[in-house]
């Protein structure tokens, strides 16, 4: 066991170098959450309050696009020089090169979450400051399940025509009970209210959504990454 | 209830029966690695398209009739388009894929990734729009179009899987 967290590991880290030496999907994700942010603003009045009201939509729109530029690059990187079949044949278990690689973007894209919502913040007048540890909580929810799914759709788009634009069409309609949730609950606290009891409901619907696509992914995962 | 209610209930339930096969299908596909399952799963996840397709619209004329509004964004509503959405992807990746193994394995694990989020889907539209669908009624007209219907279905994915299994398309005729 201790053996499989250590290959996770390392993957996680080649991919997280990888990426910190080329920057090539951070800065891009970077750049279109700050152009979407720009375009929200032309679309409705920034300052009124019913802005604020679908803050929490907005703000998961921005980083479900955002999120995608990232997770497109995730088995993508592996294509030049045949490196994808040179992983997959390398003595890791298929399912540690997954989390693995789900680790990585994960935290590349909760990076670029927390760069761009303190923008959201400025551009929209919003007191997200005042529950920041729920609200990172909801964060690392719906990011997980974002990256699980969009990791295991990069393993299935990598070969295909049209990848760029497959991913999302893939991923989005599964998100749709964990990205919901997590607009509803970030509409909540970007208001700087806290989470009432009669919204736990959509807090356990998160995790169980993380829980259950985590386990299928993993018991999946060896009959997506064949030579 | 109106002739216009009778439908969209049979129909989303022969929907339903469709995606229960292909979920089986590609349950029975990942274990024996046998090609006859992927050609079912493909033939009901096509089937199903086209049941739930036809209840979004029946339901879309319901909701016309009682509200005037041809969308209301209620729960069923709702979560009927995301499911559609669901199966479509599952076809999409299938004509994305050319190598025929690799695109039987990858569209049996998205078809079992689907059918796991259609509980899920039903629970968070029911509690994103509380309170508005109305109970599904079984009278037996609604079971015996369901039973028609479902025939209809089965006949319908036999007749695809054939021509999926012989590795020809469908007559145009």
């Amino acid at each position: 066991m201790m053996g499989f967290f250590r290959q996770v590991g390392v993957v996680a880290a080649k991919d997280l170098r990888a990426e910190l030496r080329t920057k090539e999907a951070i800065n891009s994700s970077l750049a279109f959450a700050l152009v979407i942010l720009l375009m929200f603003s032309f679309a409705f009045d920034p300052l009124a309050d019913t802005t604020r009201e679908i803050a929490g939509g907005l703000l998961w729109i921005v980083f479900a696009f955002a999120g995608t530029l990232v997770l497109n690059r995730s088995f993508a990187r592996e294509l030049p020089n045949d490196c994808l079949d040179g992983l997959i044949a390398a003595p890791v278990s298929r399912a540690a090169l997954f989390l693995g690689k789900a680790c990585a973007s994960f935290l590349l894209v909760l990076g670029v979450q927390l760069v761009s919502l303190p923008v959201f913040g400025i551009f929209y007048n919003v007191p997200w400051t005042r529950q920041f540890p729920e609200l990172f909580l909801v964060l690392v929810l719906g990011t997980w399940g974002l990256t699980v799914v969009g990791t295991i759709s990069s393993a299935l788009t990598v070969n295909i025509r049209l990848r760029e634009l497959m991913l999302p069409m893939l991923t989005y309609p599964i998100l749709f009970p964990a990205l919901l949730g997590a607009m509803q609950l970030t509409a909540i606290l970007v208001a700087g209210n806290p989470i009432g009891p009669g919204d736990f409901g959509w807090l356990k619907m998160m995790v169980g959504f993380d829980v259950i696509y985590t386990a299928v992914s993993l018991a999946l995962v060896e009959t997506i990454l064949v030579s | 209830m109106g002739e216009r209610d009778l439908f969209y209930i049979p129909l989303g339930g022969t929907a339903a029966l469709g995606a229960a096969t292909a979920l089986t299908a590609s349950i029975g596909f990942l274990r024996t690695r046998d090609f006859r399952f992927d050609s079912l799963a493909h033939a009901a996840t096509e089937t199903s398209l086209a049941f739930l397709g036809a209840a979004i619209v029946s339901g879309c004329f319901v909701i016309h009739s009682a509200t005037g509004l041809w969308w209301t964004w209620d729960a069923r509503l709702t979560a009927a388009l995301v499911c559609w959405l669901l199966f479509a992807t599952c076809l999409m990746l299938r004509q994305g894929v050319e190598e025929p193994s690799r695109r039987a394995a990858f569209a049996a694990v998205w078809s079992i990734f689907a059918c796991l989020d259609v509980p899920l889907v039903a629970a968070t539209a029911a509690w994103w729009k509380p309170g508005k669908a109305l109970p599904i009624e079984w009278t037996w007209p609604r079971l015996g179009l369901l039973a028609a219907m479902a025939i209809a279905g089965g006949l319908f994915t036999a007749v695809r899987a054939r021509h999926e299994d012989s590795g020809c398309v469908p007559p145009v005729d």
